[in-house]
């Protein structure tokens, strides 16, 4: 049976987020470890007794088994994995702005297998620290990297000098930091040499350097995620309002 | 051969319905004006009665014919506690287990990031001020739990907590009757997790 490549079975995966499919099914868009994205039907989920209702649950390590050769494949087998706690209030929201972030920018069957080991130890993180800033702004460099738009942020990319602390740089998008001379203003973001550094060392322990690295990254995914903003974000800004 | 122009607005309108593609849209057309004439009517007639008769009740925001629905009219119900829920479905399981004498909201959905569902498109602004009557003491939160039913929950119990209302959650674990053999593993590994002293 493992020969058919159009069947896959105990496969690493997370759900990242489900939708209602006709009467009583559901799509799942998962996560996996050796495919990446992988859109899932799960026949008869929202079936009152269905058995895959308490499995399907995001941010919870699960072994999944599909078949299929369309675009849309169907989901065979749930076994959960375990050991993951629950997400919980805030950290809950700063899942499913992960959730969102990958929806948006993985492509499907595209496998990012380091991705998903990041991704597994964010959720961890997140479930056990009350800090969430240090742990979005590295899980989001580490998908930048695996996407192939890692961040620059040891050196000038014009001179190729190392950056200075005490400097003032511009981030140019898809360029990378510019030491930014007196008087110029080319498009891009301001940022101290400062904070470049400490992302480098993932380092948010100073306030300038959660707020700069906050804009720099959001700069970047912005470009990246195109017109339409992301929801969790809003939300997430609305919630720190309170 | 054409197709005439009302009976494509006819096949149109029904794909408005969830799980309504282009073809079920066509058989339930075809159906309508081939053997239902009668039928066609009173689901007309009765499509246009609740559009113009059914709003959300002032209160508790469910459907109602009055400006505020019979629940939130009667006397012999406790003002002193609130209970929310995503659904109108979900109220009245609730009244079917006879468990809850209090007040209702109906959210009329739930937070949902990825779906572009926010705090805006559920009524939160009017259960902070049904919730800020000076009768309710406590909001019992009913939200289902989903993640888009914890995170609507939590960002709930933090907007009321700020105003010094008390929030609590119902409880989740095994189902009543259930064993733990048949239970499946979220279920039993949340239910584990939440254990409580006796």
């Amino acid at each position: 049976m493992t020969t058919d490549k159009h069947r896959q079975d105990a496969q690493p995966a997370f759900v990242l987020h489900t939708y209602p499919y006709l009467e009583t099914s559901l799509v799942i868009e998962t996560f996996t470890q050796n495919f990446g994205r992988v859109p899932l039907v799960a026949k008869g989920a929202r079936r009152p007794r269905s058995a895959l209702r308490g499995s399907l649950m995001a941010f919870q390590p699960l072994q999944i088994s599909w078949a299929g050769k369309s675009e849309l494949k169907t989901l065979h087998k749930v076994e959960w994995q375990g050991g993951q706690p629950f997400l919980q209030g805030m950290s809950l929201i700063c899942g499913f702005y992960l959730n969102e972030l990958l929806v948006r920018l993985l492509h499907r069957d595209d496998p990012h297998e380091q991705l998903f080991l990041y991704y597994q130890q964010t959720l961890a993180a997140l479930s056990t620290q009350k800090d969430y800033t240090p742990v979005l702004r590295h899980f989001e460099q580490r998908m930048l990297q695996e996407l192939g738009y890692a961040l620059i942020l040891s050196h000038d990319v014009e001179s190729s000098k190392p950056i200075s602390s005490d400097q003032e740089y511009c981030y140019k998008i898809e360029y990378g930091p510019v030491s930014l001379k007196k008087g110029s203003n080319g498009s891009g973001l301001k940022i101290t040499g400062k904070t470049l550094l400490d992302m480098d060392q993932d380092d948010y322990s100073d306030a300038v350097t959660r707020q700069q690295s906050k804009a720099l990254i959001r700069y970047i995914l912005n470009h990246y995620l195109g017109d339409q903003p992301l929801h969790t974000r809003q939300l997430l800004k609305d919630l720190q309002q309170l | 051969m054409k197709i005439p122009i009302s009976l494509e607005d006819l096949t149109e309108s029904l794909r408005c319905l969830p799980g309504v593609g282009p073809k079920s849209a066509q058989r339930m057309a075809y159906h309508l004006l081939q053997r239902d004439h009668i039928g066609a009517q009173r689901l007309a007639n009765a499509l246009t009665r609740a559009l113009e008769h059914i709003k959300h009740c002032e209160m508790c925001n469910n459907f109602t014919e009055e400006a505020v629905c019979e629940f939130c009219r009667s006397e012999r119900r406790d003002s002193g506690l609130l209970c929310v829920v995503e659904m109108p479905a979900d109220l009245m399981m609730m009244e079917q287990a006879q468990c809850y004498r209090g007040m209702y909201f109906v959210l009329m959905g739930r937070l949902s990031p990825l779906d572009g569902i926010g705090p805006r498109e559920i009524h939160l602004e009017r259960l902070l001020k049904r919730a800020q009557d000076g009768l309710v003491q406590e909001v019992v939160l009913a939200t289902n739990f989903t993640m888009e039913g914890e995170a609507t929950a939590h960002y709930i119990s933090e907007l009321l907590h700020t105003r010094g209302v008390r929030v609590t959650r119902i409880a989740r674990g095994l189902p009543v009757g259930g064993e733990l053999e048949h239970v499946d593993s979220g279920t039993l590994a949340q239910a584990v997790l939440e254990r409580r002293e006796i």
